[in-house]
């Protein structure tokens, strides 16, 4: 089963974050034709806890299992709106908690909403960066949507080939079996389960950089 | 002495009281932590432990010379850290320090090694925090060796070579320190204090108790698998906070304002939502030690549990009016650790049991070698006689 984890960073209830959210998310499930477990983080309940966390050091219990169900997911689709033109701080904010390693050779989808067409390279300088650095795969097609794109079939297209795009790069596996990098930090539940045994990291510590 | 040692541990933070504003001066903070440690014996705790920083707002540098002092003034308590900074701290500096005051307080010493949280103190001693954990490593290897072997030859990666090299005092009696080693989230410093059969130092505080238990269970089953003992024969230590009056309404309406600004967790949650997520009690004496007793069930049988109580800016005679109580509770805190703890769980360790196990007390002087006649110098004078 293929786990795939929405993370939606819209602010209103509704909100169109979540509208074009959902749309990537059903379009990659019809993409994958396979059984998916899709799971939502909405972020916006989980502010005060991830501004705790930012604060305390450790994630309050509904944002452990966010964070956690990050950490597992084969694939994740990532959609914030644009704020003073980049993600929005709540955003940044989730993925300033997650642990190092988390998304580590992970296939995720990116995808932003703003209230004016202007914003739409945001995916480009801002979204794309900062999965690079957190070594995710982001597909080729990123997908912004403005409000008057709601009216645009070309809109539907953009999201099609974008779930297409990712629903391919799933299609060999699942992120443990296949992608995961070798060198990828291992997360404290990996090292809990299989640790490294004392005499490697006694190796480790005095071998030359 | 008991098999669980009660203790307190003091960061040594400089910080304003935020019900009044004001700021202690260091030399009054530095003294506090003196008045602190004295009253802790008074009441019958067995530990007091000094951190170690090096800035403001904390004035807990040079431990030893903090421990040497407070011991001078003591009787029975033990002094020991919490934490050494294993990682920016010279290794041969670490051993001959704890060493001499070893000597200084008969063996009622102890050390506890961390790696230090503070990013600036790393580049500022000339080391990368990047390399926290193999410093932990590789700087606690040659540790042991300074302690265990008379002359040491040395090679490593962070430090410069040893050719010949006898740390000196040598421990007491021929027994190093006991170490434990602390850790909140790095499985790598389980790991190492299970390789050695060392104790493993949780934090506890700033965590939610299923969080502290993954850590313990994993060094217990470690210490295990490295064949010291049981898993429930492993060393562990726990740290703990409360904050104490009669009523409980009381302790929460007085603690609040400190809680609300600590420089930790201020801002953050609240202090409802924080005393349900960590071991943090702010209550009634009662509610202290049920709490307290209730940390085995997670972490099973243990050997020592310190409290922090001096912190947020708390004045020195609230932090004393704390141990009054702490004190008041502590014949059942030791009664209830005691009960239903089996036998073959090890009693807290202290020198006098370690030299006892070791088959006594030996005198581990090294005598220098003449340089003319590659002799000792005694034996020389018995061949002379």
């Amino acid at each position: 089963m293929t786990r795939l984890v929405v993370v939606s960073a819209g602010l209103s209830d509704p909100s169109s974050t979540r509208l074009l959210a959902d749309r990537l998310s059903e379009a990659t499930v019809r993409a994958l034709g396979t059984p998916v477990d899709l799971e939502v983080v909405e972020l916006r309940p989980l502010a005060h806890a991830i501004a705790d966390h930012l604060l305390s050091g450790f994630p309050p219990e509904p944002l452990a299992d966010a964070i956690t169900a990050v950490e597992r997911a084969d694939a994740v689709i990532a959609v914030t709106p644009v704020f003073t033109a980049s993600y929005s701080g709540l955003f940044k904010s989730f993925l300033d908690v997650l642990p190092q390693g988390a998304l580590a050779g992970t296939p995720v989808l990116v995808a932003a909403t703003a209230g004016t067409a202007r914003h739409s390279l945001v995916i480009e300088h801002a979204l794309r960066p900062v999965f690079a650095y957190l070594r995710a795969v982001v597909v080729p097609t990123g997908v912004f949507a403005a409000s008057e794109d709601f009216a645009h079939p070309a809109l539907a297209e953009r999201v099609e080939r974008a779930a297409g795009e990712l629903a391919a790069l799933l299609g060999a596996g699942t992120r443990d079996g296949v992608r995961r990098p070798a060198d990828a930090p291992r997360s404290f539940d990996e090292q809990v389960a299989e640790p490294t045994p004392f005499e490697e990291l006694l190796k480790r510590a005095s071998a030359a950089d | 002495m008991s098999s669980m040692q009660i203790g307190v541990f003091s960061v040594g933070d400089v910080t304003a009281d935020p019900t009044t504003g004001r700021t202690p001066s260091e030399h009054e903070r530095v003294k506090a932590q003196v008045a602190i440690a004295q009253k802790a014996e008074d009441i019958g705790l067995d530990v007091f432990a000094t951190g170690e920083h090096h800035n403001p707002p904390f004035i807990s540098s040079n431990p030893t010379a903090t421990m040497a002092y407070i011991g001078a003034k003591t009787e029975r308590i033990v002094l020991s850290t919490a934490t050494t900074l294993i990682t920016t701290t010279d290794p041969v500096l670490i051993a001959e320090d704890y060493a001499k005051i070893q000597h200084l307080l008969d063996g009622r010493v102890d050390l506890m090694m961390g790696r230090g949280n503070t990013g600036p103190v790393y580049p500022w001693f000339g080391k990368d925090i990047r390399q926290g954990i193999n410093l932990a490593i590789e700087n606690y290897a040659l540790l042991r060796r300074l302690w265990s072997e008379d002359v040491v030859d040395w090679e490593g990666r962070f430090r410069t070579p040893l050719q010949g090299y006898t740390s000196t005092p040598r421990p007491l009696d021929g027994v190093a320190p006991f170490v434990w080693h602390g850790s909140i989230r790095s499985p790598e410093i389980a790991e190492q204090a299970a390789f050695y059969g060392d104790g493993f130092f949780h934090n506890h505080i700033f965590w939610p108790a299923s969080h502290t238990q993954q850590m313990v269970n994993f060094y217990r089953q470690r210490f295990e698998h490295y064949g010291h003992g049981a898993a429930d024969q492993a060393i562990v230590g726990l740290g703990g906070q409360f904050f104490m009056r009669e009523r409980s309404q009381d302790a929460v309406r007085e603690f609040r304002p400190y809680f609300d600004h600590a420089p930790v967790y201020g801002g953050g949650p609240s202090l409802e939502d924080f005393s349900r997520q960590t071991p943090l009690t702010v209550g009634s004496p009662q509610q202290v030690l049920e709490r307290t007793l209730s940390f085995r069930e997670y972490v099973g049988d243990y050997q020592r549990q310190l409290f922090l109580i001096d912190h947020a800016g708390l004045p020195l005679k609230t932090v004393l009016e704390q141990l009054d109580l702490l004190g008041e509770i502590l014949p059942a805190m030791r009664a209830g650790f005691e009960e239903g703890r089996p036998a073959h769980v090890p009693d807290a360790p202290t020198h006098a049991a370690r030299v006892a196990a070791a088959g006594g007390a030996h005198d581990s002087t090294v005598h220098a070698v003449d340089g003319v006649t590659g002799q000792l110098a005694e034996a020389d004078e018995r061949a002379s006689a």
